[in-house]
């Protein structure tokens, strides 16, 4: 199976007071948010997304949330092009944009083909329907979230791939000249990632297309076999066997020396995290996902991180995987082996977790997990072509 | 007392369910549920059926009644309503509204004037008064929302309401059926299709309500805490010739809390 590494980074707000107890999203007060504090943590985190390059790993990872706590990337794009400067030979994956908050979707087409001519086609397209609460915060109606999706993709992948300029007239966008400069450095177009929480017709849209489906995380393990059965069996009704590099799993990981010293530094950071940041994430507005969706989401929405008590329910489940290198990599062979996921997606860098253990232990898992996974894994990393949106 | 039955009535968009019955030859009257979809076993109901010809539709996506896929807005609502009362050929009609129900009754009355015989607005949402917000109805707890819905925590609706709660905890934990989920989540999807943004109001219908030719009641619920009285007193102005009544020991489920004084009103206003 190839396997791919890539560091991702949520760029979370390290700081709310601790007689803070509300939601980290849609109304928790921007009046929390100090400006001294985001100057230095975006720099930090920029740094330690560019120092992950340094490392080996084959690609860097940002993503898109508005109006909270839990990430401060409202513009994973401005993100990407400081990456497409400052790395070399990352890919880097902005996963993604929230297509029905972009209008005309055609800035999507426009800023990602940017992004890909100045890193000279390392940009990988993610893009996403944009979280419940992301509903909330733009006031967008969330009964017309798919629609506006499946065209705003469409309009994306024609912009990319027909030659311009064309009319393109769906229910939600009207646009007479579709005509997008720059086109992509990478044709016909980039690789394309869709994060999705187990809905059904996320899968089947993945599947359709041949793109890569990123399972987004926080989830008993038994959640994520489910979600990649299901995934694989899609691709299987679309009438092809999937490639392991179409699935990729998130995980929070970190490594320490010893065991005893990775939970030392890390308990803390994790359960600010959960406790903190992802209060609010799991709303889902009415009409935002399908009925049959929400009833195959409910079945693991019981085990959501949300709910932890203690940190031997966190290692039973998977919610991080933490230990020294030996510990780490063992479970990572075992649980990707198992998952059959050709992406790992690494969250290192969590809740208050400060720099320098960031560094450590992105320093000790490039040094000492990544190669027995490469041996375990040999095959190396390709790339993944989806096929032609409008084949 | 007077009894209502259900039907079926085919549309543009679908089969909806509709709530018959009353005195025949008596004066019609159409009743439009709130976000609720309050209509199998209304009281209120069969009350007006004792004296009137009532009509209670169901919306598209609440109860059995299909085709939400089909309306994205209020325009398409007014539209499907149109249909609904050609089909059962009702010319005109006193218009009786809660809440979401009301505003569309505006909405009807504004534009086809000659569709509405008289008009009842109820609690209803529909304008945009600043510094009056109307709460927060989706994505809330409704043990929360019960408390601004009903002036008594112990009516059987608000009781329900607080067991409801817990629903989606217990659907998780397998307690619970996810078919008895089913509808809640329907009419919450439904209701934000049209109300989600604008949130419950029609920026243009203030200015439209001078079109409003029927002879017009405002009923507000006293205890209301999701719209604001200030809502009942702009349609009471922006209507020429319009009345306000408070009533008192309802908040805004008042024709389930006060069915029989609600019924009074109407019948006072229709027959008057």
């Amino acid at each position: 199976m190839p396997l791919r590494f890539f560091s991702f980074h949520l760029m979370p707000y390290p700081a709310l007071p601790p007689d803070y107890d509300g939601p980290a999203w849609v109304t928790c007060p921007n009046e929390l948010f100090d400006p001294a504090i985001g100057h230095e943590v975006y720099n930090r985190y920029l740094d330690e997304l560019i120092y992950a390059e340094e490392l080996g790993f084959d690609g860097v990872c940002v993503n898109e949330h508005h109006q909270n706590a839990y990430g401060i990337m409202p513009s994973p794009n401005l993100m990407g092009s400081i990456l497409a400067r400052q790395t070399k030979r990352v890919k880097i994956a902005i996963v993604g944009n929230a297509l029905p908050l972009y209008d005309p979707p055609t800035r999507v087409a426009e800023e990602f083909a940017m992004i890909d001519n100045i890193s000279g086609g390392r940009l990988i397209a993610g893009f996403v329907v944009g979280g419940g609460p992301e509903y909330y915060s733009f006031s967008m109606n969330p009964a017309h979230a798919r629609d506006r999706f499946a065209e705003a993709h469409e309009i994306i992948m024609r912009a990319w791939t027909e030659p311009g300029p064309f009319e393109y007239v769906g229910k939600h966008y009207k646009l007479r000249y579709v005509n997008t400069w720059p086109r992509p450095f990478q044709q016909p177009h980039p690789e394309v990632w869709i994060p999705g929480a187990g809905s059904l017709e996320t899968m089947e849209f993945v599947a359709k297309h041949h793109y890569a489906y990123m399972g987004i995380p926080y989830f008993h393990i038994s959640v994520f076999d489910r979600t990649f059965r299901m995934f694989r069996e899609a691709c299987e009704r679309e009438g092809y066997e999937y490639d392991p590099l179409q699935a990729g799993w998130l995980e929070p990981i970190y490594v320490a020396e010893t065991d005893e010293q990775a939970r030392t530094e890390y308990e803390s950071h994790f359960w600010y995290f959960v406790k903190r940041l992802l209060p609010g994430i799991n709303i889902s507005p009415p009409g935002y996902t399908s009925l049959r969706s929400i009833e195959n989401i409910l079945k693991g929405a019981g085990t959501f991180a949300i709910n932890l008590t203690s940190w031997d329910e966190v290692v039973e489940g998977q919610y991080a995987i933490v230990g020294s290198p030996e510990t780490v990599a063992e479970k990572l062979i075992e649980s990707l082996g198992r998952l059959g996921t050709g992406n790992l997606l690494g969250l290192f860098q969590l809740g208050t977790l400060p720099g320098h253990l960031t560094r450590k232990s992105l320093e000790l898992f490039a040094n000492e997990v990544m190669p027995k996974l490469r041996k375990e894994f040999p095959e190396g990393a390709r790339v993944l072509r989806g096929q032609s949106a409008v084949a | 007392m007077g009894s209502v039955s259900e039907e079926k009535v085919s549309t543009q968009v679908g089969k909806v369910q509709v709530f018959r019955g009353g005195v025949a030859g008596g004066p019609p009257v159409v009743y439009l549920h709130s976000a609720q979809g309050e209509s199998a076993g209304l009281l209120l109901l069969e009350r007006l059926a004792d004296w009137a010809s009532v009509t209670a539709p169901v919306f598209p996506g609440f109860g059995e009644s299909e085709g939400i896929e089909h309306i994205d807005d209020v325009e398409d609502a007014v539209f499907h309503l149109l249909d609904v009362f050609d089909q059962l050929g009702l010319a005109s009609a006193a218009v009786v509204g809660l809440s979401l129900g009301g505003w569309l009754a505006a909405e009807i009355a504004t534009r086809y004037p000659e569709r509405v015989s008289k008009l009842v607005l109820v609690n209803p949402a529909g304008l945009y008064i600043a510094g009056h917000p109307i709460k927060e109805i989706f994505g809330r707890n409704l043990d929360d929302l019960a408390v601004e819905m009903f002036a008594d925590q112990d009516h059987p609706v608000a009781q329900l309401m607080h067991h409801m709660s817990t629903f989606a905890t217990s659907t998780i934990s397998g307690e619970i059926p996810f078919d008895m989920l089913r509808p809640l989540l329907q009419a919450q999807a439904a209701t934000a299709k049209l109300g989600w943004d604008p949130y419950l109001h029609n920026p243009k219908l203030a200015r439209r309500l001078y079109r409003v030719s029927a002879p017009t009641l405002i009923v507000h619920g006293a205890q209301d805490g999701l719209i604001p009285r200030a809502h009942a007193e702009a349609y009471a102005s922006g209507i020429a010739g319009a009345r306000l009544v408070d009533v008192e020991g309802a908040a805004h489920m008042l024709p389930l809390e006060k069915p029989d004084e609600l019924d009074r009103l109407v019948r006072e206003f229709v027959e008057g």
